[in-house]
């Protein structure tokens, strides 16, 4: 059975605009003017033979004056006393813990260069996002501080400690408030170390402000259990998943770890059992974890509120004061089957908010509790630690500033002036406080306004520890000496708390002996060792309690209700809903080029925020895509340019914050708009949702350096997907697998004696997070070539996740041509991600039309590419149906446009030395991790035994949580990888054109039911 | 043009085969069966003995190369002390002049054996001496560095007697035509014969530029020799075999890997786990140096680097400032080359691609590290398969290994462009 579903990947190529039409025709952004040449007046104007003549006699002039330099001496500096444990040219791995979770870090010659996730992490399991591969990077910043500030000047860590102690004895002489403020902090030694100053100096208080906040939901469980704890999620367990927002795949809490315990319960090992469990999305803005769903309603904030007493009513058969109806009926429909569905799987649901409303909060606890959640899919007893941010002391701590109260402040991993709601009142309050103290690494928004800036080291630097989930207590190992004249945080305030301990390892040391290598049976020195091998303890869990809630909701209700209308807008006014993006974060990794670099999950914009807003509310309010529009709200006004987003919920514009820094850096800088002041304060939390009034300006159109649309297949179809009732019925019918057709080829066929190196990719299980593609850049040293260069379609990556919308219709296939001017269902689309890489075709295409044989097959199934022979022709990318191979348009390891991304002399130092960099008027793309490949190879030969499957990992695999990507030899049956490809939902793209790819992909399957509306 | 170079290739081959049996035949001459003596000379003599290099006992090369009394030889080699308790004069003076350490006894060889050893040893002296200097490469390796120089000589033969037919064709047909013109009764033009008389030098210069065939002969000698000077030099750019730069310490892989025989992995040990065969660090230097040779002033050169005060013995790393050595064997940067492959695995040794590296005082590039040498190698070496699992297990060679077959490195895809570009 073909499947005639129609996918496309953006709006504009669902309605064939001329534009993408024509865009499409070339493979290059811009044309080669070969007609010009050869029609009209090209050939009839008498130059081109002079010009020949005088190019060629230059060429040639040039290629040998270049020629004649001399062949540079090169030195040759060995370590004066080599450190035993460092052999050149191999490399070193290092155990330390990045954001709470375990990780490995590789260094080469004392150099770190890569992250891995350490495979026995509690929350990865070994995968790691995105965000955690391109933390290495931010250690080589050029943009770092270089030294300690002082009154923005620089300055010295002793002038600065005299100047620091000698403030700190006047304040508390005077008994001033002193105020610490950091985003949440789980590690214990830096905790005590900050209880010791506070000790120290009594008048100060240690305040949690998360720019990006999870109080609703720890206030919340305050008010309904009476624990203040943010709960620990088990999505592995839920056979039903609803969510309201909360986008648990991309940036809700602990996203790595839920989308790995997500995909356990869906893919391939799950399905294997004919099992799936099932995941009902309501929300605004298309994220990554709706499109992921298998059902997705969007909803307005306004309504969100709405919905979830709806659905408590539904639960629990009784009717809260106030209740309505959600205005969409379909929606209304989808929560009366989601109640009913949620019932039947009792101690197997899972509902959860994104708010950080405490009423809509206590209203999902109430639900959870009916469900049976707790014990079960909640665990309240070992809960995360990954967030204490607190609102209300926040904003408690702005007004005391404000009233002239406090006198010192020290910022730790905090920068209030950018991302506090009411930052302009803050800034100008802060003046006030006499001395003022960053530990920033950067001299951000708020540290300019400090009287010194102590700049923090990076945690590859550093000593530390983290617990970001009760009894798991990893450690932090500095695997580099400080790059630049930084200092840790703790160990200035050790230095300035007059603490007896002197050093912060020392202290880490002490509070490891006592309080927690016993967790683990662990002492002394030995138990230290071991515990830098292993790279954390972690206490046996307590066994999660069952909770029931027992609180009277009707006041809950009033609340919700009484936000909702708040929220909700009037006239011309439109719903903005604030988000975490889940490249970017909360802002705090704007400088770092490789995530800037990285498409969107959803949008593939890179580069930029934007308004996200549907095509329905696109054409009532006159917008195009690229419009600018100035949106107002809370008395702060910027200017965005317009998205449109299939699956936007209609009249709601969606913006991520973590953009518009002004001081992140030379990256971060100038990228987007600042959408935090937005935020409003609320019933004692940040509030993400408002509602705003809307003008078009008259703002030239914005043109997104956009990636959706710029690989195309002409509309040949490579993705194959089915439902779980399909594939239970007969596996096969997912990839319409039937009579075979004879092929004729017009190659030989390779050998593969030893190898064959292939891949399965499981679409069922790819969340569409980017952590491969950051990965590989780290891996491969592909370049970074920013926001100019991704428009003129010269993106380097060489994965990339291909996002692909389709109509649903109750499972039904929708041609294009009924459905094309129901705008309504451009509400209603599902979302099927694709990693597309170097398939490594057999027959490759590429292959036969290189002129100089540059790209060649191997006997192990690669597809190589030889850069030194390659001279540009680019016939290969031309010829490529998968549209994998990326040139080199420029030189971009020594070009100075592209020196501010990655390319200079600090971040060189992140460059793998095993991968060649690659020159100007090459041609590149997915060596399979040729490296990895060989120095697997080269260790089993030297310790004279075979291959073992699983051995080597290529780096997109290593890194992705859900495991979707299994790389082995097929020549052995029992590899992991040849039984993935044995797999009835194993298919190959573009199969039909017969280039014989070696990778694989398993059809996805949509657990869809009459709900889909 | 081919078809000679291919006919001199021949030719050379044949003369060289030539000078070959000649060689044989000239050692077959000699007293003993050098072969027999090389073994005998390995078992029992190297401990103290190198051929060219004093050690511990004296070079051997030119001290028996200038004894002719072979008799007397054969005695001291056999049992020196006799001779030195017979107080024969020539074994007395040796003797003394190496601090009266007694060289051992050899009663166990009898005169046939230590015939065989004095054989080899003169043969081998001949062989060094008649070695051409390093730097001039030699062996296999050189041969393939660009066109050999038979083809060079070839050409300049071929334009040579292409010359000669040239010359003798003009007179022939300048005879000829003279011929015409006495037959068909034209009057010879005299006059300009006179004029050539008056201006005598530049006339001839004129005559010969008249002559359009040799105009044109000279142009393309010239463009041939341009053209093939060209060609050698360009195969030849960035080769650079023989480079030998001058390096900030004197030292000598003579005296340590030579004569001291020092094993190549007490320094390099990277070379045998790791693509990176490593220049040792210092400290691997001071193991010895803090004790031998203390006083040399390329030894100081080491302390001053370290900081160290050979006083007080003492370390100061305030004053510590790595050593900058000339980098003498670089590959490009897009070529992977790893040597604990070529080492561990495949058991190379390190002489093969760094040459006499135990002879040389200062080391220079041995081999000229172009493409065309390593895929030369891969082609015509044979995987070192033996007791490595990882080899015998591998299906595909598993039963070609058990035969007993020899499998190139090509054949395992070692001529593959992935295996070092990437």
């Amino acid at each position: 059975m073909e499947s005639n579903k129609k996918y496309w990947k953006g709006i504009e190529e669902l309605n064939r605009t001329p534009e993408f039409v024509e865009k499409n025709k070339h493979e290059f952004a811009e044309p080669i003017p070969i007609e010009e040449i050869l029609s009209g007046d090209g050939l009839k104007s008498k130059t081109p033979r002079r010009d020949f003549l005088k190019a060629l006699g230059f060429g040639v002039g040039a290629v040998s004056l270049a020629a004649c330099q001399k062949v540079p001496v090169h030195k040759s500096i060995p370590y004066l006393i080599k450190p035993e444990e460092i052999t050149p040219g191999l490399a070193n791995f290092y155990v330390s813990s990045y954001e709470g979770s375990a990780i490995l870090v590789k260094t080469r010659e004392g150099r770190p260069i890569k992250i891995e996730g350490n495979p026995n992490d509690f929350f990865g399991k070994g995968g790691t996002s995105a965000g955690v591969q391109a933390s290495v990077l931010d250690l080589y910043d050029s943009s770092r501080l270089k030294n300690p500030l002082q009154d923005g000047s620089e300055s010295g860590w002793s002038q600065i400690d005299s100047f620091v102690k000698g403030q700190l004895a006047g304040i508390k002489a005077g008994g001033k408030k002193i105020r610490i403020v950091s985003s949440s902090i789980n590690s214990p030694s830096t905790l005590a170390v900050i209880a010791d100053f506070i000790t120290q100096y009594p008048t100060a208080k240690h305040i949690n402000y998360d720019a990006v906040s999870y109080t609703g939901i720890i206030q919340a469980n305050q008010n309904s259990f009476g624990k203040a704890v943010l709960p620990h999620y088990n999505f592995d367990k839920a056979d039903i998943i609803v969510s309201f927002d909360a986008d648990f795949l991309g940036s809700w809490i602990s996203h790595t770890e839920f989308s790995r315990q997500y995909m356990a319960n869906r893919a391939a090992k799950a399905l294997e059992e004919k099992k799936m469990s099932r995941h009902i999305q309501f929300e605004s803005g298309m994220s990554i974890t709706g499109s992921n769903a298998d059902v997705r309603m969007p909803l307005k904030p306004s309504e969100e509120g709405l919905a979830i007493i709806s659905l408590y009513n539904a639960l629990s058969a009784t009717t809260l004061p106030g209740s309505k109806k959600v205005s969409d009926a379909n929606t209304d429909k989808a929560i009366t089957l989601v109640a009913k569905e949620l019932l039947s799987a009792k101690g197997r649901a899972l509902v959860v908010s994104g708010s950080n409303d405490v009423a809509t909060q206590v209203l999902i606890n109430a639900i959870n509790s009916l469900l049976g959640s707790y014990g079960t899919t909640i665990d309240l007893d070992n809960p995360s630690l990954q967030y204490a941010g607190n609102d209300a002391e926040f904003v408690e701590f702005a007004n005391e500033v404000k009233r002239g109260e406090v006198d010192a402040v020290f910022f730790l991993n905090a920068n209030p002036v950018y991302d506090f709601y009411a930052a302009k009142d803050f800034t100008t309050a802060l003046a006030k406080v006499k001395l003022k103290v960053s530990f920033a690494p950067y001299n951000d928004e708020t540290a300019a306004l400090c009287n010194v800036v102590a700049p923090n080291s990076h945690y590859l630097e550093s000593w530390g520890d983290e617990n970001a989930v009760a009894g798991y207590y990893t450690i932090v190992q500095p695997t580099i000496n400080p790059v630049y004249d930084t200092r840790q945080a703790e160990q200035s305030l050790l230095k300035w708390s007059d603490n007896p301990v002197k050093e912060y390892y020392t202290y880490i040391r002490n509070n490891w002996d006592k309080n927690l290598l016993p967790i683990a049976g662990l002492s002394g020195q030995s138990g230290w060792e071991t515990l830098l091998q292993t790279g954390f303890v972690k206490a046996p869990a307590k066994a999660a309690g069952v909770y029931t809630f027992n609180r009277d909701l009707n006041a809950v209700a009033q609340t919700i209700l009484t936000h909702s209308t708040q929220v909700a807008a009037s006239g011309s006014q439109l719903e903005l809903q604030i988000f975490e993006s889940p490249n970017i974060g909360d802002g705090k990794k704007a400088n770092n080029p490789w995530l800037q670099e990285l498409p969107d999950p959803v949008s593939k914009v890179t580069w930029d925020n934007f308004a996200a807003m549907s095509i329905t509310t696109a054409k009532k309010i006159g917008v195009e895509q690229g419009d600018y529009i100035t949106i107002t709200a809370n008395g702060y006004s910027v200017d965005l340019p317009v998205l449109l987003q299939p699956g936007q919920a209609q009249g709601t514009i969606s913006v991520a914050v973590g953009y518009g820094r002004t001081k992140a850096g030379k990256v971060g800088d100038k990228v987007g708009q600042n959408a935090y002041p937005f935020h409003t304060f609320r019933n004692g939390t940040f509030q993400t949702a408002v509602a705003a009034d809307i003008k078009k300006t008259g703002a030239l159109k914005y043109i997104f350096a956009q990636t959706q649309t710029h690989h195309s297949y002409e509309g040949r179809s490579v993705i194959h997907e089915g439902t779980l009732a399909q594939y239970v019925k007969s596996p096969a019918s997912i990839v319409g697998k039937g009579e075979g057709k004879e092929n004729y080829d017009l190659w030989d066929e390779y050998e593969r004696p030893a190898y064959n190196w292939v891949m399965a990719i499981d679409l069922n299980a790819c969340t569409g997070c980017g952590s491969c593609v950051v990965a590989c850049t780290a891996e491969n040293n592909v370049p970074v070539v920013g926001r100019d260069e991704v428009r003129n379609r010269r993106e380097m990556h060489w994965i990339r996740i291909d996002r692909y919308y389709s109509f649903n219709d109750n499972g039904k296939n929708v041609t294009k041509e009924d459905e094309i001017d129901k705008l309504q269902d451009l509400d209603h689309v599902s979302v099927t991600y694709q990693p597309m890489l170097c398939q490594h075709c057999d027959h490759a295409p590429c292959e036969t039309v290189c002129p100089v044989l540059a790209t060649t097959h191997s006997s192990e199934g690669l597809n190589q590419m030889t850069y030194n022979r390659c001279v540009g022709t680019r016939y290969c990318a031309n010829n490529c149906p998968y549209k994998v191979r990326r040139f080199n348009w420029f030189n971009y390891w020594n070009d100075s446009r592209f020196e501010n991304y990655v390319q200079n002399e600090y971040t060189e130092l992140v460059l793998n030395p095993d991968v060649t960099t690659r020159f100007r008027g090459v041609m590149e793309k997915c060596s399979m991790c040729v490296q990895r490949i060989q120095s697997g190879k080269l260790k089993a030969k030297l310790e004279k035994r075979s291959l073992k499957d699983g051995e080597i990992k290529m780096a997109c695999q290593q890194s992705c949580p859900t495991n979707a990507i299994v790389f082995g030899n097929l020549n052995d049956p029992t590899s992991e990888v040849a039984k993935a490809l044995k797999s009835e939902r194993t298919y190959y793209v573009l199969e039909e054109l017969n280039v014989k790819p070696g990778i694989g992909y398993q059809a996805k399957v949509r657990n869809t039911t009459e709900l889909g509306a | 043009m081919r078809n000679i170079s291919l006919i001199f290739k021949q030719f050379s081959r044949a003369v060289l085969l030539v000078a070959g049996f000649a060689a044989m035949g000239y050692t077959a001459q000699a007293q003993g069966d050098a072969t027999k003596g090389e073994a005998l000379f390995k078992a029992n003599c190297t401990a103290c003995h190198k051929i060219d290099v004093r050690m511990t006992g004296p070079a051997l090369g030119p001290t028996i190369t200038s004894e002719t009394d072979d008799k007397w030889l054969t005695k001291w080699i056999q049992n020196n002390q006799a001779l030195i308790a017979a107080k024969d004069p020539k074994a007395l003076k040796i003797y003394n002049e190496y601090n009266q350490a007694g060289m051992n006894v050899f009663t166990n060889l009898s005169d046939g054996d230590v015939a065989n050893i004095i054989a080899y040893v003169r043969e081998d002296w001949k062989k060094m001496q008649a070695a051409p200097a390093p730097g001039a490469a030699t062996g296999a390796a050189a041969e393939d560095s660009g066109p050999s120089n038979m083809v060079i000589f070839g050409l300049i033969g071929v334009i040579v007697i292409a010359f000669i037919v040239i010359l003798v064709l003009n007179k022939v047909i300048g005879t000829l035509e003279k011929l015409l013109i006495k037959k068909e009764n034209l009057p010879v033009e005299e006059e300009e014969e006179e004029e050539a008389v008056k201006v005598d030098r530049l006339a001839t210069v004129k005559k010969i530029a008249k002559n359009k065939k040799l105009v044109f002969f000279i142009i393309l000698c010239g463009s041939l020799a341009m053209g093939s000077w060209a060609w050698v030099t360009m195969w030849n750019t960035n080769v650079h075999q023989g480079y030998q730069p001058e390096q900030p310490i004197k030292y000598s892989h003579e005296l340590h890997a030579g004569v001291m025989k020092i094993n190549c992995q007490y320094c390099h040990g990277g070379a045998y786990k790791s693509k990176n065969a490593s220049i040792p660090s210092l400290n691997v230097c001071m193991n010895c140096h803090k004790v031998v040779k203390t006083e040399s002033p390329e030894i100081h050169k080491i302390y001053d680097a370290l900081g160290y005060d050979p006083a007080t013995q003492k370390y100061d790393s305030t004053k510590a400032k790595p050593i900058q050595w000339v980098r003498i064997h670089n590959l490009p940067d897009f070529a992977y080359f790893n040597h604990s492959q070529h080492t561990k695995v495949g058991g190379i040794e390190c002489q093969r691609c760094h040459g006499p590296i135990q002879t040389m005082k200062q080391v220079y590039q041995y081999s000229p590290l172009t493409m065309k040498w390593c895929i030369q190698c891969h082609k015509r070496t044979n995987v070192n398969g033996k007791g490595n699992a990882y080899y015998e297990n591998l299906i595909s060679i598993h039963d070609r290994i058990k035969k007993g077959d020899k499998i190139t490195e090509a054949e395992m895809g070692g001529t593959e462009c992935g295996k070092c570009h990437y």
